[in-house]
């Protein structure tokens, strides 16, 4: 998702330089470290003991940054943080996924990286929920698990030995995301938190933020039909539990749930589009601001909802910066 | 007496500079660099694992691919490659990802004249946007002994074929300190990383090109310098 197109009107083109002057003011008083591009020398002040982090070298007694970003201290420690980061996957990162190809006992997923990922089949829970090895039959059926373009949310498991990422699915909230959008951001704008999952009551709407770059807006579905944990006894069951799943395709998601994905889906294109971070909270209160100016979810990527979008952020900081002191 | 080129410019005046990063969604880094007609894109893989055959596996090796506007890859581009694979292996910091492979892919969009320069600062802001830590940015540059005896830079692809001789120059970028200009040391000669000529002539000629190039590339530098800097507001929130 690139640039929106918009047209702006004389003075909200006003409006809008004046927002973005504003905020890199304030970005520039609040950030204490300052920006470096390669071989610019960084203040050391002849200090012992520095350790010279990612990003730098040493030249001639002084610290030289080798990439352009910004300069960051932690004690001792300094390096240089680069700000338009590719996605850097880690162990333990939920990702979000498209299925590109099934090969044998393995899925391959498209994420945003310079490879594809893989889930293997030994990582996924089969659908009756039993632990056994996996068997030719099983391999055969892998395509009613998922199939092509099919969208996965799964966790990091490892890495390969030519860099492309192991992916494991085992838990509950792993799995295939159905009803709802597939969003691609910069993977730079979404920061590793304790939380990716989020649950908007309000709304019924679940929100998935990969670390990847890719979110997911969808019905919130009630997890638990195929349990890991159902024992034998429950097994009766399942014939019903198949039923309740047919009937959950058969009842389609109501209008509202459905005008609520697009609004919180356009809330984060917009916020993708201007470049601030994506958040849970700053997402919605996207979202519920659009809601209360009775703004309509197609003109919420307008110029008009736009320019006041940026105006409420600068409004937001400066409240932030005062709180501080 | 100011001599004016066919296209209006005085000897040194450059063609005005475009640079915009980022711009292919599958590479590690990208970059498209334009001086005037002259448009190279940059696209830079890596660092991928794996040496190839009959490298050093203790640095990592870098290398490059040129694609031409028209026709198939010949002599031409093999040279140019070449060239382009020793400046860059010159600037980047082989030590740091050990037996890895970067790859840099160019893509002419249109030749007009200094070319190979107009690549080198393509790859050069196509390496700062992947990440790739680097000694200093190269700063590329063509000057050309035109006939009635002047140096003249950035020629275009006439100019060109009109001159007696021409020159590829790659300066190193003037450092910014960030300490002040007190406490900074006496100013250090100007080194070189490569140089490239084609045709005849005199050792002054030369020197006067080095010169005049040195003075154009302290531009240059300063015009990436300031595309490298220009940021998104968001990014550098604190705030949130």
């Amino acid at each position: 998702m690139r640039d929106l197109q918009l047209s702006l009107n004389q003075t909200q083109r006003v409006r809008l330089q004046a927002a973005l002057q504003q905020l890199q003011d304030l970005a520039s008083q609040a950030a204490g470290s300052s920006s470096v591009t390669v071989a610019d020398t960084i203040p050391v002040n002849n200090e012992d003991g520095i350790l010279k982090g990612h990003g730098t070298s040493e030249l001639d007694g002084q610290v030289v940054a080798t990439l352009c970003g910004v300069v960051e201290r932690v004690n001792k420690l300094v390096y240089v943080r680069a700000l338009r980061a590719r996605y850097k996957p880690e162990v333990g990162d939920i990702i979000v996924g498209r299925v590109i190809e099934i090969a044998p006992k393995r899925w391959r997923l498209e994420i945003n990286f310079s490879q594809d990922a893989v889930l293997m089949l030994s990582s996924m829970n089969l659908p009756d929920g039993i632990q056994r090895r996996r068997t030719a039959v099983d391999e055969l059926n892998m395509r009613s698990i998922f199939e092509e373009n099919d969208v996965v949310c799964a966790e990091v498991r490892g890495f390969q030995h030519d860099g492309s990422l192991h992916l494991q699915a085992r838990s509950q909230k792993y799995g295939k995301l159905e009803r709802g959008q597939l969003l691609t951001v910069p993977a730079y704008l979404v920061k590793r938190r304790k939380q990716h999952f989020h649950h908007l009551e309000k709304y019924h709407v679940s929100l998935i933020i990969g670390c990847n770059g890719f979110i997911w807006v969808g019905e919130h579905l009630e997890t638990g039909e195929n349990d890991m944990l159902e024992d034998r006894e429950k097994r009766p069951e399942t014939s019903k539990s198949n039923m309740i799943c047919e009937e959950q395709e058969l009842t389609f998601t109501p209008l509202e749930v459905r005008q609520h994905v697009c609004r919180i889906a356009n809330a984060v294109r917009l916020l993708a589009a201007l470049g601030f971070i994506l958040t849970v909270e700053s997402i919605m209160d996207t979202a519920e601001a659009s809601a209360s100016s009775n703004i309509e979810i197609k003109d919420m990527l307008g110029p008009e909802f736009y320019v006041q979008t940026v105006e409420r952020e600068v409004q937001r900081r400066i409240l932030l910066s005062r709180k501080r002191g | 007496m100011e001599v004016v080129r066919a296209d209006g410019r005085t000897p040194n005046q450059l063609r005005p500079l475009a640079c915009s990063r980022n711009l292919l969604h599958r590479a590690h880094g990208s970059a498209r660099w334009s001086q005037g007609d002259t448009i190279v894109l940059a696209a830079v893989y890596g660092p991928k694992a794996g040496t190839r055959k009959g490298e050093n596996p203790e640095k990592a090796s870098i290398e490059v691919i040129w694609k031409p506007k028209t026709g198939q890859t010949g002599k031409a581009e093999k040279e140019y490659e070449m060239i382009l694979k020793r400046t860059l292996q010159s600037i980047c910091l082989l030590t740091v990802h050990p037996n890895t492979t970067t790859s840099i892919i160019l893509q002419v969009v249109g030749d007009d004249g200094a070319l190979l320069p107009c690549a080198i600062n393509a790859s050069c802001a196509a390496l700062v946007d992947a990440g790739i830590p680097l000694k200093h940015l190269a700063v590329a540059i063509c000057c050309g002994l035109t006939e009635g005896g002047y140096v003249a830079l950035d020629p275009t692809k006439a100019e060109e074929q009109k001159m007696r001789a021409f020159a590829y120059l790659v300066f190193p970028n003037s450092s910014h300190s960030v300490l002040p200009k007190a406490l900074s040391a006496v100013d250090e000669e100007p080194g070189i990383i490569t140089s490239v000529t084609h045709g005849l002539m005199l050792e002054s000629h030369y020197i006067n090109c080095l010169g005049h190039g040195h003075a154009a590339c302290a531009k240059i530098s300063e015009f990436l310098r300031k595309s490298l800097q220009t940021q998104f507001p968001g990014d550098l929130s604190k705030g949130t």
